[in-house]
């Protein structure tokens, strides 16, 4: 399901370069003004991409996590894990 | 009246112009290659406008107003956002083609299709990566032909073979006499973001490729719309080509090279048509 205020986040921040390194400098600062669900904020705060990838598009999820400055490669593997937990509960 | 003179594809993604210049030697010159024979054959066709279609990668749109296809009529157009562009491709603007873009706009709602209009677009890596390893002319205007590839839903293939005819209609009816290329950017299997990333369905691919040989729009509509739900989400940027298939006339499909690249995670393929009279 689409969270209109997480996808609005991510497509600010990859449209504004300040507002991206302000988010990396005062990550609550910025959430504070996006109507975000109390779990999902702290689900960003923790970098949580099992958490997060439900509810926004793909290709914004990527964006968010270079600008969080996630490696390629650590980004796919938490995203191959929810492959891997999707498996087992349908085991 | 105008003359398609050309048509080709090509795949585009982020990494092709981020990791450009520290990617593995043999797999930088493989992809060099096919855009380099790309470039070459757009200038042998002398162009003087480009269609390029391709997608929106968040640059211009947003979910709270996302068409379905929208036609940049602009005299220019910004060029590519994005940093990593930035790098690269360092044009400000790109030149467009006003009535050239009018007159597609025009000839889409003559004939019963409503897509939005943008007097500036944004272009993003989608359409500039295959400009900058093309290297075309920065004088050649470009009228983009954006299409929904990234957020469900999407038109149908039927309705991007539609576009691709209508667009051939378009360069057909107008009254200048230019040299009109067409350019789908994108694909081939790519998955990006979801659960499968870097995943290459080189099995849909290769099917992709053969049916495009094949030339019949209803076995390339049914495939597609059967095989797009069970492949990564990036595939879904084939519409680009079925586009200029289509404008093509659907035949004379020559694949110029396919390739997984999962360096740059995509099903790397570059492709031209023999455009029919």
């Amino acid at each position: 399901m689409t969270d209109y205020w997480v996808s609005k986040l991510f497509f600010d921040l990859q449209q504004d370069a300040k507002l991206a390194a302000e988010y990396r400098a005062d990550m609550p600062g910025v959430l504070a003004r996006y109507e975000i669900k109390p779990d999902v904020r702290q689900a960003l705060l923790e970098d949580d991409v099992g958490k997060i990838a439900p509810l926004v598009n793909a290709y914004l999820l990527r964006f968010y996590f270079q600008i969080r400055g996630m490696p390629q490669d650590e980004f796919i593997a938490r995203l191959h894990a929810l492959k891997a937990e999707k498996g087992k509960a349908h085991g | 009246m105008a003359d398609l003179v050309g048509a080709f594809a090509a795949s585009h993604g982020p990494i092709i112009a981020r990791d450009w210049d520290t990617m593995a030697t043999d797999h930088r010159e493989r992809l060099a290659a096919g855009f380099d024979e790309l470039g070459r054959r757009l200038k042998a066709c002398r162009p003087n406008l480009l269609v390029v279609i391709s997608p929106d990668h968040w640059v211009n749109f947003f979910i709270s107003n996302l068409p379905a296809v929208c036609i940049g009529i602009g005299e220019e157009h910004d060029g590519p956002p994005e940093p990593f562009m930035r790098k690269v491709f360092a044009r400000e603007r790109l030149k467009g083609h006003a009535a050239f873009g009018r007159h597609l706009l025009q000839t889409a709602l003559d004939g019963d299709f409503e897509p939005a209009l943008s007097h500036r677009l944004k272009l993003d890596h989608g359409t500039c990566i295959p400009l900058w390893r093309m290297a075309v002319d920065a004088e050649l205007p470009i009228v983009p032909l954006l299409i929904n590839d990234l957020e469900e839903p999407m038109p149908s293939i039927r309705r991007c073979l539609a576009w691709g005819r209508l667009l051939r209609q378009a360069i057909e009816s107008y009254r200048e006499p230019l040299r009109i290329a067409v350019l789908g950017t994108g694909g081939l299997s790519h998955s990006i973001g979801e659960p499968t990333m870097g995943w290459i369905d080189e099995e849909f691919d290769h099917a992709c490729i053969r049916h495009f040989a094949d030339g019949e729009d209803a076995r390339l509509a049914a495939f597609l719309t059967e095989a797009l739900p069970r492949t990564g989400n990036g595939a879904h940027e084939i519409r680009d080509w079925v586009v200029a298939h289509a404008a093509a006339g659907s035949k004379g499909f020559e694949l110029i090279d396919y390739f997984p690249s999962p360096q740059t995670l995509v099903g790397a393929g570059f492709a031209a048509w023999r455009v029919a009279a």
